[in-house]
């Protein structure tokens, strides 16, 4: 236990943070049900494909999100329970280590490695034993801490959550045959007409695969019968569905394997229906059976309703407009005079404060991240070299870095001059400025200039890959900074608990454990203490 | 008396405050953002009757003081109004027009409320700072009382928590990606934009459920008469600012200060990348290709520099705020922020951070050993 009063602000910030991921998981879960909804309903609309997909859809999220989403912050007691089993696991594991080293004092199992790591418990079974020389201790012994919550055991990732639904299609699947007539659509690829029965399979082992032939499934087909996608467009298309389809069939081999003996039926079908087409740029619109309507002609055909488009047509080209209009020069010259004339009504004591606080944050802004690639850059030159030139190579570009560095240094210690003017004129303002002033306008208005400003924002990405880089990256970045919050918060709030030894002497070990692990470590690895005691 | 007059006779002048009222020209429904009550303070201000008291909340007076000393505005006569408002209008109308000036207020506006029609996602992380640092501050009301001591246990299970949740986050929007992947693809080619190419989840759902949609086709509209007043507007300003500077700015002893506030130092920007300087030695000078080979060099160390010289050179036109995802294989669209430019600049502001953390972990690790030789018994093993 921490003495009272502490840990009090930590805790609060952390069930903040929960909070605001449960929401963020929420509001995600929500557009991917849409998005989700969106794409059976296109797809559905032929009969095709992932009409399987559904159940899994609707399935799936609540794992996810009834695990670790949920406000208490307590807790459940079917947590507790399993904690308790855990804790039962890991004493009985650390008798059987306690029972072998007294035997022999290098078999060292490591049965403690499991994901349990509950400090209490861990520490209990360590206080119980009995001098180890340190010698003996495993000092790579790593207990993997994971993450505390139990339900973390099936984590992996979450497409391999899926991976117990793949029973479920077989089940379902006999229904879902008949109507499927034309299920050998979707799913199928480039130009092999094959039947449902690989569509089951390709379904089945899809779950745990790789997503971007998952992707490929509904999409490939499809999209090859694109009636006015230009060439490129086109070939790209191929390009897909050819990788996608020597993925489905590497994936096919391994649901064969994976399959049990009540698939065989269709598994045969599957091999008899398929056939080897490996020329994957078949726009073959022969093969496929004629009632099939592809959901890219359903693409191509999806039209925006008419009073959306309208407006959407009027609204673009107001945008235009407004965005090519020009400041006449008349409005220039008089905007130009009255803002030389009110600022000469400025007041600024000297030194002349010329940058305004919002600049001041700007140019921070950019200095923000040369640190580290600095750096990353005086880490990167060797300390030996080889040539002459290496050598020359190296100092140059030391002393480049070494011209940023003073010329950065420099343009903070302006800024922390301005700084310190600001606040000396006014203050009261300073405080203020939190709630009010966004930091994404620009400090001068002509940074983005008028062209710019008003210019259709648009983000554009080539590639799938680039897609899941940005979002990651832009997740990972949130993630920095809240366990950046974090850490200075517990820092502030735990350290000082063992520096003035304001704790019960009896857990002092405990907690010394808990901290460094939170600190050091990120919680995910503990050091391990031992008890200075002699063997005997 | 400092009321302001209206001098445009004009009844359909943009200034009249019958135009004021009925204009939609800022929606509070549609703004979201908080530059937005500082406009809607000013038009208060502006169109109060001239004689009628205007008693506005302290805070609203406060909040103008605190924007316009962010942006850098000086005038003294400003930061001295009263708080409730009652005197200070002419004042109001200055720093009103100094900063339509200085940040392009309306512009600024009507970009940032721009209607959403796509899958629009940021393209800066400015917002999430701004939240970071204030997260420190808020306390929140804890859940037990002042009695109840904090188990460091139960910090440990909260902090697991966290991580599992980063990671189903993580996972989740993956999954997003691939949905709004596939949903790009499979539409490509059917949107009227030929600029976009293709749908958004949004415009695919509209097409799905366009009843569910009635308020987006009628915030577009709203925003089409937004753009014709922006419009008319534009037309009139020569007027505005013309009677700005012959009737308001008759300042009475107005101190003639320095007048190139405009101007920053130029010290403060970087000059253009360093130039290397070639340190020769006269032993060296012996080798004949020498010169050559050092300038190859040179050329070289400033390629390799060059990423630390654009991150240092201020940055134009840096994009903010939420911009439309579009898939474009084939091309570029014209004004655009590529993934690639944004992937680059997250991962250097990854790397900046992954080196905070790590230096305030080492720092945490040379404390805790400190404090390892103050325990008393035991040993401690970092892994």
């Amino acid at each position: 236990m921490l003495p009272a009063g502490c840990g009090r602000r930590l805790a609060a910030a952390l069930a903040a943070a929960l909070g605001g991921g449960a929401e963020r998981r929420r509001e995600l879960e929500q557009r991917a049900a849409r998005s989700r909804a969106l794409l059976r309903r296109t797809a559905g609309l032929c009969s095709v494909c992932p009409p399987r997909r559904d159940s899994q859809d609707d399935e799936e999220p609540k794992p996810e999100a009834s695990s670790g989403d949920g406000h208490e912050s307590r807790p459940s007691p079917k947590e507790l329970e399993e904690l308790e089993l855990l804790n039962r696991a890991l004493e009985k594991a650390l008798k059987v280590r306690k029972s072998i080293s007294k035997t022999s004092l290098e078999a060292q199992v490591a049965p403690a490695e499991k994901p349990a790591d509950e400090g209490p418990a861990f520490e209990n079974a360590q206080e119980q034993q009995v001098p180890v020389s340190v010698r003996d201790v495993p000092v790579t012994r790593e207990v993997r801490a994971g993450s505390k919550k139990p339900a973390s055991l099936k984590k992996p990732s979450p497409y391999q959550l899926r991976a117990p639904y793949r029973t479920d299609p077989d089940v379902k699947k006999p229904q879902r045959r008949a109507p499927a007539r034309c299920v050998s659509q979707g799913p199928r690829t480039a130009g092999k007409s094959s039947s449902k029965g690989v569509a089951s399979k390709q379904g089945r082992s899809h779950r745990p695969a790789n997503s971007a032939s998952d992707q490929g499934v509904c999409a490939a087909t499809e999209l090859q019968r694109a009636p006015g996608s230009s060439k490129s467009a086109l070939k790209e298309q191929q390009s897909f569905s050819i990788r996608d389809s020597s993925g489905e069939r590497n994936l096919v081999a391994a649901g064969r394997q994976l399959t049990d003996a009540g698939k065989k039926s269709c598994g045969s079908r599957g091999e008899s229906g398929r056939k080897e087409n490996p020329t994957a740029e078949g726009i073959s619109g022969g093969s496929t059976s004629p009632q099939t309507v592809t959901v890219q002609q359903q693409g191509c055909q999806l039209k925006l309703p008419h009073p959306y488009r309208k407006a959407y047509s009027r609204n673009c080209r107001a945008w235009e407009k407004s965005r090519l209009c020009q400041t006449s020069a008349d409005a220039a010259a008089a905007r130009k005079r009255f803002t030389e004339r009110i600022q000469t009504t400025f007041e600024f004591c000297s030194p002349t404060p010329a940058l305004s606080p919002a600049e001041i944050e700007e140019e921070l802004k950019v200095l923000q991240d040369v640190p580290s690639l600095l750096s990353q850059y005086v880490e990167a030159e060797p300390a030996d070299h080889p040539t002459l030139q290496r050598e020359y190579e190296s100092l140059v570009t030391l002393e480049g870095l070494q011209t940023t560095v003073s010329q950065c240094l420099h343009k903070l210690q302006l800024l922390q001059a301005a700084v310190e003017s600001q606040m000396r004129l006014h203050p009261d303002c300073a405080g203020d400025v939190g709630n009010c002033c966004p930091t994404c306008v620009p400090a001068r208005g002509r940074a983005c200039g008028s062209a710019g400003t008003l210019a259709v924002p648009l983000l554009w990405y080539s590639s799938f890959q680039e897609l899941r880089d940005l979002f990651a990256l832009k997740l990972q970045v949130s993630v920095l900074h809240q366990e950046i919050a974090l850490q200075k918060l517990t820092m502030t709030e735990l350290l000082p608990v063992l520096e003035s030894k304001a704790y019960p002497e009896a857990s002092a070990a405990q907690l010394y454990r808990a901290i460094y692990t939170q600190l050091c470590e990120g919680g995910e690895r503990f050091p391990v203490l031992v008890r200075d005691e002699l063997a005997d | 008396t400092t009321h302001v007059l209206l001098p445009l006779q004009n009844s359909s002048s943009f200034f009249s405050r019958a135009y004021f009222y009925s204009s939609c020209w800022f929606f509070p429904s549609i703004c979201g953002l908080s530059l937005c009550p500082l406009v809607v303070f000013f038009i208060t201000v502006l169109t109060t009757l001239p004689g009628t008291e205007l008693r506005l909340p302290d805070t609203q007076i406060r909040f103008v003081k605190s924007a316009l000393w962010y942006h850098g505005y000086g005038r003294p006569e400003l930061y001295r109004l009263p708080s409730d408002g009652s005197a200070g209008s002419r004042e109001l109308l200055l720093a009103f027009s100094w900063l339509l000036h200085r940040i392009s207020l309306l512009e600024q506006l009507l970009a940032r409320n721009r209607v959403r029609t796509g899958d629009e996602t940021s393209v800066c992380m400015c917002e999430d700072d701004l939240s970071q640092s204030e997260k420190g501050t808020t306390e929140i009301a804890p859940e037990y009382g002042p009695e109840d001591r904090v188990d460091v246990r139960y910090l440990q299970w909260l902090s697991g928590r966290l991580r599992f949740q980063w990671r189903s986050l993580h996972a989740q929007h993956q999954e997003q990606c691939k949905l709004l992947h596939k949903i790009h693809l499979l539409t490509t080619g059917c949107h009227v934009d030929q600029i976009l190419g293709h749908f958004s989840v949004t415009e695919m759902d509209l097409i799905r459920q366009p009843e569910n949609y009635k308020q987006l086709v009628q915030l577009l509209e709203l925003e089409t008469m937004q753009l014709e007043a922006f419009l008319e507007w534009k037309q009139r300003e020569p007027v505005y600012w013309q009677w700005m500077v012959m009737t308001q700015m008759n300042f009475k002893g107005c101190s003639l200060l320095k007048s190139n506030k405009e101007n920053l130092p130029c010290s403060l920007f970087f000059p253009p990348p360093p130039s290397i300087q070639v340190k020769t030695r006269a032993e060296d000078l012996q080798k004949e290709d020498f010169a050559a080979t050092v300038r190859k060099i040179q050329e070289a160390v400033e390629l390799k520099l060059l990423d630390l010289s654009n991150l240092c050179a201020p940055k134009k036109n840096k994009m903010h705020g939420l911009c439309r995802l579009v898939r474009s294989v084939s091309k570029e669209p014209a004004p655009a922020v590529s993934a690639t430019e944004v992937i680059r600049e997250l991962q250097m502001r990854e790397a900046s951070l992954q080196r905070e953390l790590k230096q305030l972990r080492e720092e945490c690790r040379q404390r805790l050993d400190e404090i390892a030789e103050g325990l008393d018994g035991v040993i401690c093993i970092s892994p």
